[in-house]
């Protein structure tokens, strides 16, 4: 019988890129010309829910005075246009057919602030030393402090908070629909397995997910990776929200949704996709939290690696100590597959840098850093403080001047990579 | 600890973590908040449990050892718990 | 020049293990390696005195250092040598915190240990020269040391050539290019066989020469300690959450098991409701009161040690580790229980 040719090219997925110049609060959200109105009664809605007494809304934008403290989630503002489907598994069904174009509002984000259990407390200065240590300290913040309802659960609340987050973010981004994009980037799909490769290496990113319970989890599409084993998965899906922080811990080494939604390591292999490697694809991977599980793990995805024909893979993680050892095994279970393996870690050498770096590092493998945990620094005071009046790690006001680790600074020593710190071995004084 | 003459027996789920820092004795732990308990048993089974820990603890503390040697603890459940 | 020379009672020959909680005191003139020191420096310089302490006493009594400085300095010591330590961790804590009082202090000081001593950080900027890792590169070590105390005794100043050893820091630095971007730049790199490129040194493990086991424990002294931050309820002395930068001891003396609400895990690293539901799953005290009771255990220590390892620094955890043993020691504890999350 003759073989069919079925056709193999799909649509890839574009980005519509709409830039965000100035946001401001006002009565209806709009967007014009790089400029964006949050309507706030509008983003207050977005947040009704039993579990929240009330909601305050503000804006923050890079050079402002201000210190945002005890940040949760961060959510770039993205929508599918007509049709809709943005942030499957909270705000849409999982298995809807969306559009192939993502509207984005770049240099603006949706975040909020205050207290929940296990928010190990991090800030965001946007202006000071602090600020450029922070991907977010560069984008355009729409805040959100919330006040829970009595007799509401953490959870209930936490949920209420995120679902909020999330609608508010494709609120913003569908105001923006109809106008005439900055740019438009097309993301070809991962370069399949037996396509000609024209010599170059197969390259692909396994990222993964802390999964450690309540307020320490990290969602695809809505649900807990707990007890999954490593996948492949679409990197469109992720451009799309299917990835969504609910995870507070660590605040230096936390990757919020945002950073999802801008994967830097998928970027960079894109950037050099067709060049000087193919991009080979994504594996999601939990963290479990026993020695088992996370053998488990490493031995699965540095097999799904190699059976997706991988020729090497970058490795990234999601918290400390504990999240170093998965780096640890999945280093070496790739390398002893004989793919070249390269994972993200912070470094934890003590605030003057002379301890060891590591504690859990693998046998072979290349390792980048992204920063000492440890390292002091001197913050100005600020003028105002968002998620709080007092910093209660350090028991001073929020707004005070403070010596701090870059620990606490959100997303600094950033695991996806999207930093630009690192470290240099020097003489010590 | 241990240089100083001390035998330690480390119990941790990290069991990785502690054969690459040097730790001799190594009795693998429940989970990590939770080292010395394993709330997915009965409560009289983890009590049980837990005391068979701390007996192979004090086995590693009576071996000797020449590099990082990891002691496990049985996780059957006695008869008639 | 007149030199004061600082040992730990094992290399001063006062005893080992059993007398490491002896007092300051000075012996006339050199005494065990300082024998061979001497030799190596020659006629110019003598050393005086040497000033003894045990490893337990120097690393758990406060304001000994100033003690031993004052015992060099009534022995008319002009410059002082402490070690060298080796690989010891307590006695290179002393070594370290001596020479680090007596620069201060305006007596010129050196010490000598390996790179890897826990208790060199506590030097801070005093001269260390490298040692060899144990006791089996005593004449190499103590050449390079004379050589050194000769160059100090002249005021001229101690650089890597002599064998100083500058405590190497890793420093944050903003570079040009994003981590994600560096991590495709050396994959592409280990592809291209350059495997030895990496912003962090891979491999080397630690050596931890494992103490001898007891005979049995049924008639010792063991001691159960936790890195869980595990602290009464209401965290009374504010144990940090993470990047612990002191550890705490808490009486267990008559308390046959670990009451739930009594106790808190303040570990910012994971979820602690399952060890304030149960704090035994932290610290195993029921189970350890039961073997004390059965004769497993001969007694149980009346205090347990805790800090937390979430964050911690790995230089912190070995401090620590070193003045936990001197305590233990100190206290006759003769095993431990460490549980780690």
């Amino acid at each position: 019988m003759p073989r069919v040719e079925r056709s193999r090219t799909v649509q890839a997925l574009r980005r519509v890129v709409h830039t965000v110049h100035t946001v401001e609060l006002g009565e209806t959200t709009g967007y014009e010309q790089g400029r964006l109105l949050v309507g706030r009664s509008q983003a207050e809605a977005r947040y009704a829910d039993p579990a929240l007494a009330a909601v305050r809304v503000h804006v923050a934008s890079p050079g402002d005075a201000v210190r945002i403290i005890a940040p949760l989630d961060v959510v770039e503002p993205r929508a599918k246009g007509p049709g809709g489907g943005m942030f499957p598994g909270w705000l849409a069904p999982v298995n809807r057919r969306r559009g192939p174009e993502t509207h984005v509002l770049r240099g603006a984000a949706v975040l909020s602030a205050g207290y929940l259990p296990r928010n190990q407390e991090g800030l965001i200065d946007m202006t000071g030393p602090a600020a450029e240590l922070s991907p977010f300290g560069g984008t355009h913040n729409v805040v959100v402090e919330f006040d829970p309802a009595d007799g509401a659960s953490w959870a209930e609340v936490d949920a209420a908070v995120r679902r909020g987050s999330l609608r508010l973010a494709a609120h913003l981004a569908e105001a923006a629909v109809e106008a005439e994009p900055d740019a438009v980037e097309e993301l070809a799909e991962p370069h399949r397995p037996g396509e000609p490769t024209g010599g170059l290496p197969r390259v692909g990113v396994i990222t993964n997910l802390q999964t450690q319970g309540a307020f320490k989890d990290v969602f695809v599409y809505g649900r807990s990776m707990a007890g999954s084993l490593p996948t492949l998965f679409d990197p469109a899906e992720v451009e799309d929200g299917a990835v969504v922080s609910g995870q507070y811990g660590h605040p230096a080494l936390r990757n919020p949704t945002y950073l999802h939604q801008n994967h830097p390591v998928l970027a960079e292999l894109r950037a050099r996709d067709g060049r000087d490697l193919r991009f080979a694809g994504l594996v999601l991977s939990p963290e479990p939290v026993e020695q088992s599980g996370k053998e488990l793990c490493s031995t699965h995805a540095a097999w799904l690696c190699r059976a997706a024909g991988f020729d090497a893979a970058i490795v990234t993680k999601e918290g400390a100590g504990n999240a170093d050892n998965d780096l640890a095994l999945k280093v070496d279970a790739l390398e002893a597959l004989s793919l070249a393996a390269v994972a993200l870690y912070a470094e934890m050498s003590g605030p003057d840098g002379t301890g060891p770096p590591l504690v859990a590092g693998p046998r072979r493998g290349a390792l980048v850093s992204t920063g000492n945990y440890d390292q002091r620094l001197r913050l100005p005071a600020v003028e105002r403080a968002l998620g709080g009046d007092r910093l209660r790690i350090l028991d001073v006001d929020a707004t005070a001047a403070i010596e701090a680790p870059v620990a606490m600074m959100l997303s600094a020593l950033s695991p996806l990579g999207a930093g630009r710190l690192t470290c240099r071995a020097e003489e010590a004084a | 600890m241990e240089r100083a003459g001390i035998p330690t027996a480390l119990v941790t789920n990290l069991v990785t973590i502690a054969e690459q820092v040097g730790a001799p004795r190594i009795v693998p732990g429940g989970g990590i908040p939770y080292p010395a308990g394993n709330p997915a048993l009965s409560p009289q089974a983890e009590r049980a449990w837990r005391r068979r820990l701390l007996e192979r603890a004090l086995v590693a503390v009576t071996t000797h050892v020449d590099r990082p040697t990891v002691f496990e603890v049985d996780t059957a459940e006695p008869a008639g718990a | 020049m007149r030199i004061a020379h600082y040992l730990n009672q094992f290399y001063a020959g006062l005893g080992g293990e059993e007398a490491a909680d002896l007092g300051p005191r000075v012996i006339d003139g050199p005494a065990g390696p300082g024998r061979l020191l001497q030799q190596l420096l020659g006629e110019q310089h003598r050393i005086v005195a040497t000033i003894v302490c045990g490893d337990d006493h120097a690393a758990t009594t406060p304001g000994v250092s100033a003690e031993l400085l004052g015992l060099a300095r009534a022995a008319g010591a002009e410059l002082l040598v402490a070690g060298p330590a080796f690989g010891s961790g307590r006695y290179g804590l002393a070594c370290a915190r001596l020479v680090a009082a007596a620069t201060a202090a305006g007596l010129p000081a050196l010490g000598s240990m390996h790179p890897d001593n826990p208790g060199l950080a506590e030097a801070g900027t005093a001269p260390v020269i490298a040692a060899g890792a144990t006791a089996r590169e005593m004449r190499p070590s103590l050449q390079r040391l004379a050589a050194a105390v000769a160059k100090l005794a002249t005021s001229e100043s101690l650089t890597a050539a002599d064998g100083r050893i500058a405590q190497v820091a890793r420093v944050g630095r903003l570079v040009e290019r994003r981590a994600a971007w560096r991590a495709v730049d050396l994959v592409l790199r280990r592809l291209g066989g350059d495997t030895e490129a990496t912003e962090i040194p891979v491999g080397g493990f630690d050596a931890v020469v494992p103490a001898a086991p007891l005979d049995k424990t049924a008639s010792a002294a063991v001691a159960l300690l936790t890195e869980g931050a595990l602290v009464p309820a209401g965290n009374p002395d504010r144990l940090e959450s993470a990047r612990a930068t002191r550890w705490l001891r808490y009486q267990i003396e008559g308390i046959e098991e670990l009451a739930t609400g009594a106790w808190e895990s303040v570990d910012g690293g994971f979820a602690t409701v399952a060890a304030n539901a149960d704090p035994n799953r932290m610290l195993p005290l029921d189970a350890a009161r039961e073997l004390e009771r059965d004769g497993a255990i001969g007694r149980l220590h009346g205090e347990f040690l805790v800090t937390v390892g979430n964050g911690t620094s790995v230089a912190t955890a070995r401090r620590f580790g070193v003045e936990w043993a001197a305590e233990l020691r100190k206290a006759g504890v003769q095993a431990a229980i460490l549980t780690a999350t």
